[in-house]
C-alpha cells in the first residue's frame, strides 16, 4: 500500500523564460537543457531506471543553490539532488521533468581542525580526496565505499553510505557531525556541527541516508580519525563458502572486530583470475580481511584470526610480504564487479543484508533459487556483516532470460527479509527496492518514516517518488548492462 | 495520579490508543534517573512505567545483536551479554536502574563512548508506540541496514516526546579480555590537551579519557586501554613511557584503585542537586573551565569531569544560594554557546528548574522539530513542556 504523499502532477514543459531564470544564476554553461544534453543525466549508475529531467543546473556555491530552489518552488518543480551520480539504486534518477541539481561542482575543502578530528567540506568533494588531503598528517575518512575514487560526500550523505571498513569504524552516519541544508522554500539550516550533542531532535541523523528527499546539503562537518598504527590483511582460501562462513563466526566469536571482512565465492574468483589477471588459487570461497590497530594489539588479532581460519578448514591463509602485494590483493576484491561484468553482457546487484551467522545457510538457498530461475549467481559481499552482493548473471539477448534474473533477484531480496535482514545493506532504497519497502515494514512504519519527511519537506519537492513504495516509474525489464567508464578500468568496483 | 505497567508491547499499543481516546497526559519511566532532566513536565494525566517490560525478545549471541523490551536494565543486559563474552559499550551511570529505553530517551553514554560511541551509535532498531496508539518499528536487526528514514536516530535523545520506546534494538561488542587504567596527577588543561595530541600522534586506542578537577586548575587524568592481554599491557607501557617523556608523573592502577577512579567521574554525573553538562571542542577545556568557574565558585562539594577526547563536560555540586546560581548558569551558557557549545541542565533545585531552561535558546532548525512534534503527537500529550524549546 502507498504511503499517502501529495499527487504530483505532471510538471508543465519548461518554457525559456524559466530556463532564463535558472542560466541567470548559475550562467548559460551550467544550466544544461539540450535534450541531447540531458540523456547523460537520465540515469545514476542503476542505468535500467531513467527519466529524463527538465532541466539540470550546476551551482557552484551555497547561495546560487538557494536561488535555484528558489525559482523550483515557485515554479512547482520538483527538485532532485546529484552528486557524481554513482549511486546504485536509482536515488539519483530524475523525476521526469525535474529540475536536477548537480552539486560536483561545489568542491571545496572549507576547515581542517586536527586536533579536534573534523573537517568541514562542500557537497561535491570527492570521498578519496579528503583521504588523500589528510594522508600526510596521518588522518583520514573513515567509510570507503567501493566508489571512492568518484563518489561525492554529499552522496555519501544522501545514501549512509557504508564500505568494506565500515565493519569497525562505522557508517557515514557515524561520521557526519553537522551538515548545512537548503529546504524546499530555500531556507537554509544547520544541523548539529563540529560540537558533539548539540540540543534538540538528532536531524542530522535523520538526514543522513535519507536519499535526497529532504533538502539539498551545502555543507558537509565530518569526524576524521587518526591512522590506526598498523594494518596487517589476511587471505584466507576454502573449499565452500560454508566453510568460509564458519570462519567469520568464529574469528567474531573470538572477540575479534576485524576492520574488514570480504568473501568471493568460485565464480567471483574465478572470474577476478581470468579477466583482471590476479594470481589467486582455484578456490571455492575466499576472505580477505584487514585486522587494524596498535601493532601489540594486532600482533595477536591477527595471529588468532588467521588460526580461527584454519580450525574452520582453510585450506591456506595467505599474508602479503608488501605493501604491493596487499593492494593487489585488494584490487581483486574490488574489480569484482568489473570482472563479472565482463563475462557476464548483463547482471543485476542485489544489496541484501542477514544475520552473520546465516550465511551459510542463506547461501545455500541463494544457490537453489537460482537455479530453479536458470540463472547464474556470484558472490561478493561484506561478510563481517552480513551485507551479501549477490550478482544475478544474464544475458538480455536471451528470450526470457532479464525476465527471469529479475524473478531471482526479488527472491533473494525476500530470502534476506524473511531471514532477519534487511533489503538494502548500503546501496538505498531509491527508485530500485520501493516496491519491497512493504515488505519489510508495515504500513504504521511507513506513515512514521513519511512523517519525517513531511517535516523537512511538506510539499514532497525533493526527489518524490523514492523510498516508499510506489509502482516502478519505468523500465521494469533490465537494459544492457552499462559500467561506469571509472568500472570499465576496473578503477572502482560496486560492492 | 495514574499509574500504568504494561506487560508487553500489545499492551503498550492498546494503552496508548485508550489514553489517545481519552486525550490524556502521558509521561513515561524507566529507571526514574534522568527525571530531572530538561525543564519541568507540563501537568499529566497519568504515568507509564516500563518495569513490567524487562524481557529479552531476541538474543543471537554469534551475530552480537540484542532485542529488548524498554524496561530491561543496562546492568541486566550486561550481564547476560558477559555471559556470552560480549557486552553493550554503554558505561552510563546508575547501570543496576537505568533502562534501555531510558538510556535510548536522552541519548545515554560513558566514558567508553571515546571508543563504542554513545547509545546513538549502536542502537540499530527501535519499536515505538505512537500517541495514537500505533507501533512504529524502524531500523532493523542487523548491523548494517538503510532501507527507510533512520528514525531510531531521532527517537534517541527525543526524551519521549515522540512516542513510547517499547522495543530497542542495539549492537553489542566482544568483552575485552583485558582492561588497564593510569591515572596523570595535577596537569593543567593545556597538559590534558597536549596529552590527548600525545596519544592520538602515537596511534593509541585507549577506550576512555577523562579528566577529573581536583583543585583551582588542576586535573587528574585517567586513561584506559581494553583488549588483548598482550596489547592491553604494551599500550599502557607505551603511553607511561609518553607521559614521562612529557614530564607528567604516570600510574598504573590496580584494579579496586581503577574501578574508584571510573566510580568517581560516575558520581559527578550523578551526584549534587545542580547537574549540568557542558559540550565544547576537546581542545577548549581551558576556556571552559574558565566559563564554568564562576558556577562551580558557587558549589558546595563541585566537581568537574571533562570527556577529553570527546569534548564533553559534567558539573555537579550544592548550591550556596540557590536563588544566585542562575546568574552563574547563564553566564556559563553564554561561554559555552561563543564557543560553539551548549550547556544542558541535568537536575536542579525546583527554583532553578522553573526559571532557567534547561536546554537553551532553541536551534535554527527548530521549526523542522516542531513539525516532527506536531506530526507524532498532534495533541501535545507525551513528556510536553520537557524537551527543547517545550516540545
Amino acid at each position: 500500500m502507498p504511503v499517502p504523499v501529495r499527487p504530483l502532477s505532471e510538471p508543465p514543459p519548461l518554457s525559456r523564460q524559466l530556463v532564463a531564470r535558472f542560466a541567470a544564476v548559475v550562467g548559460e554553461a551550467n544550466c544544461i537543457s539540450e535534450p541531447s544534453q540531458l540523456v547523460t543525466y537520465e540515469c545514476d549508475a542503476l542505468p535500467h531506471l531513467r527519466a529524463r529531467p527538465g532541466l539540470v543546473v550546476l551551482p557552484k556555491n551555497r547561495d546560487e543553490v538557494v536561488q535555484v530552489v528558489q525559482l523550483a518552488y515557485a515554479a512547482g518543480l520538483p527538485v532532485v539532488p546529484r552528486g557524481s551520480g554513482t549511486g546504485l539504486s536509482g536515488g539519483a534518477m530524475p523525476i521526469q521533468g525535474c529540475l536536477l541539481l548537480g552539486l560536483s561542482r561545489m568542491k571545496r575543502i572549507l576547515e581542517v581542525d586536527l586536533d579536534n578530528q573534523w573537517m568541514r567540506v562542500e557537497p561535491g568533494v570527492v570521498n578519496l580526496d579528503i583521504s588523500k588531503r589528510l594522508a600526510p598528517h596521518g588522518y583520514y575518512y573513515a567509510p570507503d565505499p567501493s566508489s571512492a575514487q568518484i563518489c561525492s560526500i554529499g552522496g555519501n550523505v544522501a545514501e549512509n553510505s557504508g564500505g568494506a571498513h565500515c565493519l569497525k569504524y562505522g557508517f557515514t552516519t557515524h561520521h557526519v557531525l553537522g551538515v548545512e541544508l537548503v529546504l524546499a522554500d530555500g531556507r537554509v539550516v544547520e544541523l548539529g556541527g563540529p560540537v558533539l550533542d548539540a540540543p534538540g531532535y538528532d536531524l542530522r541523523g535523520a538526514l543522513v541516508g535519507s536519499e535526497g528527499t529532504l533538502g539539498v546539503v551545502t555543507l558537509v562537518t565530518i569526524r576524521i580519525c587518526r591512522m590506526p598504527e598498523t594494518t596487517r590483511t589476511l587471505l584466507a582460501t576454502f573449499a565452500s563458502t560454508a566453510d568460509a562462513g564458519n570462519a567469520v563466526s568464529l574469528i567474531i566469536a573470538g572477540g575479534i572486530l576485524p576492520a574488514a571482512i570480504e568473501m568471493m565465492d568460485k565464480m567471483a574468483i574465478d572470474a577476478v583470475r581470468s579477466v583482471m589477471g590476479i594470481d589467486w588459487p582455484e578456490v571455492s570461497a575466499l576472505l580477505l580481511m584487514d585486522v587494524d590497530g596498535t601493532e601489540a594489539e594486532v600482533e595477536q588479532t591477527a595471529a588468532e584470526a588467521s588460526e580461527r581460519c584454519l580450525s574452520a578448514g582453510a585450506l591456506e591463509v595467505r599474508r602479503p610480504s608488501s605493501a604491493q602485494e596487499r593492494d593487489a590483493m585488494w584490487r581483486g576484491r574490488k574489480s569484482a564487479f568489473t570482472a563479472m561484468g565482463r563475462l557476464s553482457p548483463n547482471y543485476i546487484v542485489q544489496d541484501g543484508v542477514i544475520p552473520r551467522s546465516q550465511i551459510a545457510r542463506v547461501l545455500t538457498e541463494v544457490a537453489r533459487i537460482a537455479d530453479s530461475w536458470g540463472v547464474r549467481v556470484a558472490n561478493v559481499f561484506h561478510a563481517g556483516d552480513g551485507n551479501l552482493h549477490p550478482l544475478i548473471l544474464y544475458d538480455a539477448s536471451v528470450p526470457d532470460e532479464a525476465r527471469r534474473a529479475e524473478e531471482c533477484s526479488a527472491q533473494i531480496v525476500r530470502l534476506c527479509v524473511s531471514s532477519g535482514g534487511s533489503i538494502t545493506g548500503e546501496h538505498g532504497v531509491g527508485a530500485d527496492k520501493a516496491a519491497y519497502m512493504g515488505e519489510m515494514f508495515s504500513e504504521s512504519d511507513l506513515e512514521s518514516m513519511n512523517w519525517l519527511r513531511c517535516s523537512f519537506d511538506p510539499e514532497t519537492r525533493f526527489n518524490p517518488g523514492k523510498i516508499f513504495p510506489t509502482p516502478r516509474l519505468c523500465g521494469d525489464i533490465p537494459g544492457k548492462y552499462a559500467p561506469h567508464p571509472a568500472e570499465a578500468a576496473g578503477v572502482i568496483g560496486r560492492g | 495520579m495514574i499509574s500504568y505497567e504494561p506487560s508487553s508491547i500489545e499492551a503498550c499499543a492498546e494503552l496508548l490508543s485508550e489514553c489517545a481516546r481519552d486525550k490524556r497526559r502521558l509521561g513515561f519511566i524507566g529507571g526514574g534517573t534522568a527525571l530531572e532532566l530538561g525543564n519541568p513536565p507540563g501537568e499529566l494525566d497519568a504515568v507509564i512505567r516500563t518495569r513490567q517490560l524487562n524481557h529479552i525478545v531476541e538474543y543471537a549471541p554469534e551475530d552480537q545483536v540484542i532485542v529488548a523490551e524498554a524496561g530491561v536494565t543496562l546492568s541486566q543486559l550486561q550481564s547476560l551479554a558477559r555471559s556470552n563474552g560480549q557486552w553493550l559499550g554503554v558505561d552510563a551511570p546508575h547501570a543496576d536502574r537505568a533502562t534501555l529505553g531510558g538510556l535510548v530517551a536522552v541519548g545515554g553514554f560513558g566514558p567508553r563512548r571515546a571508543r563504542y560511541g554513545g547509545i546513538r551509535d549502536l542502537l540499530l532498531g527501535v519499536a515505538l508506540v505512537r500517541a495514537d496508539g500505533a507501533v512504529a518499528k524502524s531500523g532493523g536487526k542487523v548491523v548494517k541496514n538503510v532501507a527507510g528514514f533512520d528514525l531510531p536516530k531521532v527517537v534517541c535523545g527525543s526524551l519521549g516526546s515522540l512516542g513510547l520506546i517499547a522495543h530497542v534494538t542495539l549492537r553489542l561488542h566482544p568483552l575485552p579480555k583485558a582492561s588497564a587504567t593510569l591515572t596523570l596527577g595535577e596537569l593543567t588543561p593545556s597538559q590534558v590537551v597536549d596529552t590527548v595530541r600525545g596519544l592520538r600522534r602515537a596511534q593509541l586506542e585507549p577506550s576512555s579519557v577523562v579528566a577529573l578537577r581536583t583543585g583551582e586548575g588542576r586535573f587528574e587524568l585517567g586513561v584506559r586501554f581494553e583488549g588483548f592481554a598482550r596489547g592491553v599491557e604494551r599500550d599502557a607501557g607505551r603511553f607511561a613511557d609518553l607521559a614521562e617523556a612529557m614530564g607528567s608523573s604516570c600510574k598504573p592502577l590496580h584494579e579496586p584503585e581503577a574501578e574508584a577512579f571510573w566510580l568517581r567521574q560516575d558520581a559527578v554525573r550523578s551526584q549534587g542537586q545542580l547537574r549540568v553538562r557542558i559540550a565544547a571542542l576537546p581542545t577548549q577545556l581551558a576556556e571552559v573551565q574558565d566559563r564554568l568557574a564562576p558556577l562551580l565558585a558557587g558549589l558546595r562539594a563541585a566537581s568537574f569531569a571533562w570527556y577529553a577526547t570527546l569534548g564533553i563536560g559534567f558539573a555537579s555540586g550544592e548550591p550556596e544560594a540557590p536563588g544566585l546560581i542562575g546568574q552563574a548558569l547563564e553566564a556559563a551558557r553564554a561561554g559555552a554557546r561563543r564557543l560553539g557549545g551548549s550547556l544542558v541542565v541535568e537536575a536542579a533545585p525546583a527554583a532553578v528548574r522553573a526559571s532557567f531552561d534547561a536546554w537553551g535558546p532553541p536551534p535554527s532548525a527548530f521549526f523542522i522539530m516542531q513539525g516532527l512534534k506536531q506530526r507524532f503527537d498532534p495533541d501535545r500529550r507525551l513528556n510536553a513542556g520537557r524537551f527543547v524549546g517545550g516540545l
